[in-house]
């Protein structure tokens, strides 16, 4: 079981991800009519305990969309939405938060970014990649990243997380995105960038 | 997360926070403060010897009970309180079934086999869940969100009845 990468291919996971995150960006941006900054994203590597509390505090309740991406690897796009960062999110689109009309918002808005980011990793990869129906769910940090992990992680003990965060110019609002690939997906996408192994 | 804990400290408290699909497994003695709690994360270890103990159901449960009984519980006496296995979505991931599910009856199945009674459980649902242990009072208390903390079992441990 592999369960360790090196710097070179976690650089090039992070720069998957960076491409992934700033095509959802784009996305975002056209949709909201606001510019949209990203950050440099991060590859982790982690154990599923410290992956699980990289996430945030594990009885922080937030809102979740869960992307399932199958096809040639199966993996899972997950967007958090902070209570605040969702309320902000769901004004800026004239609904209100905490209401199935805000969820429903919510939850297209991480079909918009999760699509877009799935798309960017197909085109640099030619791997195909199909996103299925978004699920929204408010919860505990833990319990939804810890399921997120143990669904999309069953054999291993290290979860690779490639985390970024988009932020809506002018506001204090960041959502966290996070593509947790299964096992066999990690070796696909480094085979496909050259750096298996 | 695939962790678990023994303790007989009065005024200690174990606790599993943000339990989704996995399953907070506590043990309880009933005549002395010693409680055990393992966040059991998947039902089948498939002889994977290296993974943490804690992390599979068919793994943990014997581990802890070992722990337990090493820490001077009496093994006839342990009974045991399931909390979480929830299903948080209703995708089901690479196995197509509830993972949630799998991992209770993996659970259940394990203490069946080594003869530990189950006495109470807040399992299954869509929601998360957090659970709190008390060892001085093998107090077990469950909170979900948007609801208050409430207590789901509590053993006959009285506090004077200890050492």
């Amino acid at each position: 079981m592999k369960t360790s990468y090196s710097e070179l291919q976690l650089d090039a996971l992070r720069e998957l991800a960076n491409i992934g995150s700033g095509t959802a960006a784009t996305a975002l941006s056209s949709m909201l009519g606001i510019p949209i900054d990203v950050s440099v994203p991060s590859a982790l590597a982690l154990p599923l305990a410290d992956a699980v509390d990289a996430a945030g505090p594990a009885d922080s309740y937030v809102t979740a969309v869960l992307l399932p991406i199958f096809g040639d690897i199966d993996a899972l796009v997950l967007l958090l939405f902070p209570p605040e960062d969702a309320a902000i999110l769901c004004s800026l689109l004239g609904v209100e938060a905490d209401t199935e009309v805000g969820l429903s918002a919510l939850g297209e808005i991480g079909n918009i970014l999760g699509s877009a980011y799935v798309g960017a990793l197909g085109t640099m990869t030619g791997l195909e990649l199909e996103p299925r129906p978004p699920e929204t769910v408010t919860d505990m940090v833990g319990a939804i990243v810890s399921t997120v992990l143990a669904t999309g992680a069953e054999a291993t003990d290290v979860a690779l997380m490639l985390d970024s965060d988009l932020i809506v110019e002018g506001t204090e609002c960041s959502l966290s995105f996070m593509l947790v690939p299964s096992r066999d997906g990690v070796g696909e996408l480094l085979s496909r960038l050259g750096l298996a192994g | 997360m695939g962790e678990l804990a023994v303790s007989g400290t009065s005024g200690h408290l174990l606790a599993s926070i943000g339990l989704g699909s996995c399953i907070g497994l506590a043990l309880l003695d009933g005549t002395r403060p010693l409680v055990g709690l393992a966040h059991i994360m998947l039902p089948n270890s498939n002889g994977d010897a290296d993974a943490p103990a804690g992390k599979f159901a068919d793994r943990a449960v014997p581990t802890l009970l070992e722990e337990m009984v090493a820490m001077g519980a009496i093994r006839s006496r342990l009974h045991a309180v399931l909390v979480g296995g929830a299903q948080m979505f209703s995708f089901g991931g690479t196995s197509g079934l509830d993972i949630g599910r799998r991992n209770e009856e993996a659970t259940r199945e394990a203490l069946a086999l080594a003869g530990v009674p189950v006495r109470a459980a807040a399992t299954g649902g869509n929601k998360g869940r957090t659970v709190r242990v008390h060892v001085e009072t093998g107090l077990v208390t469950v909170k979900e969100p948007a609801a208050p903390e409430f207590d789901l079992y509590a053993t006959a441990a009285k506090a004077g009845r200890t050492r």
